[in-house]
């Protein structure tokens, strides 16, 4: 998948990634990557401003940590966050099962 | 100093000090930076080639900068009208050097070719006795009215675009000054699109050039007749010049948006 159609879901996918628990950024990218198998591998300074509009939003909330002498950003889903989540997972399914049908596909 | 701690400075400095909440955006970025850093070294990389590699994936920090801005900045319409002004105001800076150098090419050209051919007036032009007077004035060695009016233009094409490209020099300065302060440049680094200089001063200068070298070349071309051509020459090739600089920038930044 190219960054561009990437960008249109990074928000969901971020959601989905912080709802299995507390991460912060850095952990997000990882768990990112490896739950995609390496298909989402971002350049890392771009999922910030995502995750801090998500906050903005009010979908993700953020608490600093001292780990090591170092303050760390760690961000939680908010229920507004696992509602939106839960949409877009809704929007996913059908859009990939409308997808599958078209093109002869497994969704 | 480490790549990373020179990796916070450059976003610190492109940050601008006017984005709301720099400090955690900067501790963010120096935790996720060391983290990184230590998991190369962890993988068995030194701890400079670990550090070179964490901002590597890190991204540009003009490019992760304007991306953070662009959320946390100020209020959007003023961002707006300012980062509009201050491209408007570049593009006339970099117009009013183009001018001035376009005097510096009439002069060469009238060095070269003969005054004539950058300032004499169209065939059929007469002059009142009293304007004669004022010619010679200027010009006491010329041998006719004619060429006492082809020298006194001549001296206005040059010196009047040499002085627009003095104010262009002293309108960039102020440009690159107020950008330097970041005081017109608010935070919200992406008010406008990425090109949008680019592309209008690509569109600007490519019509005057195409305006400037038809007013020059058509005359030439259809009339066999180049007196007086050099004025718009000269100043069709400086736009052509400047409209091609401004089409290699944006098709860079097109080329960067489409990586």
């Amino acid at each position: 998948m190219n960054r561009q159609q990437l960008k249109g879901h990074l928000d969901v996918l971020l959601l989905a990634v912080v709802a299995d628990g507390p991460a912060h950024g850095y952990a997000v990218i990882a768990q990112l990557r490896d739950r995609s198998e390496g298909a989402f591998d971002l350049p890392e300074g771009t999922v910030y401003p995502a995750l801090h509009r998500l906050e903005r939003m009010g979908l993700l909330r953020s608490d600093w940590a001292d780990v090591g002498g170092r303050r760390r950003r760690v961000y939680r889903i908010t229920s507004k966050g696992s509602t939106a989540l839960a949409a877009g997972e809704t929007e996913w399914r059908a859009f990939a099962t409308g997808m599958g049908a078209v093109l002869g596909a497994p969704a | 100093m480490s790549a990373i701690d020179d990796y916070l400075d450059d976003l610190a400095d492109e940050l601008g000090g006017r984005v709301r909440g720099v400090r955690g955006i900067l501790d963010e970025t120096a935790d996720h930076l060391r983290e990184s850093a230590g998991a190369g070294v962890a993988e068995g990389l030194s701890t400079e080639d670990a550090e070179r590699r964490a901002v590597e994936r890190f991204g540009s920090p003009k490019l992760v900068a304007r991306r953070l801005a662009a959320g946390h900045g100020s209020f959007a319409p003023i961002a707006v009208l300012t980062q509009l002004a201050l491209a408007l105001v570049l593009i006339a800076g970099i117009g009013l050097v183009g001018i001035g150098a376009s005097g510096a090419v009439a002069r060469g050209m009238g060095s070269v070719f003969g005054k004539a051919f950058v300032s004499a007036d169209t065939n059929g032009v007469t002059y009142t006795a009293a304007r004669c007077a004022d010619f010679r004035e200027y010009h006491p060695e010329a041998r006719s009215c004619e060429a006492a009016a082809i020298a006194h233009h001549f001296d206005e094409v040059v010196n009047y675009r040499l002085a627009a490209g003095i104010l262009g020099v002293a309108v960039l300065f102020g440009w690159w000054f107020v950008r330097r302060r970041g005081w017109g440049w608010p935070a919200a680094a992406d008010a406008i699109p990425h090109g949008f200089g680019a592309t209008v001063g690509a569109a600007l200068f490519g019509v005057a050039a195409i305006g400037l070298l038809g007013q020059s070349l058509g005359p030439m071309v259809i009339g066999g007749d180049s007196l007086g051509t050099g004025q718009y020459l000269s100043g069709g090739v400086v736009a052509a010049l400047i409209a091609t600089g401004f089409g290699l920038n944006l098709l860079r930044i097109l080329r960067v948006r489409a990586a």
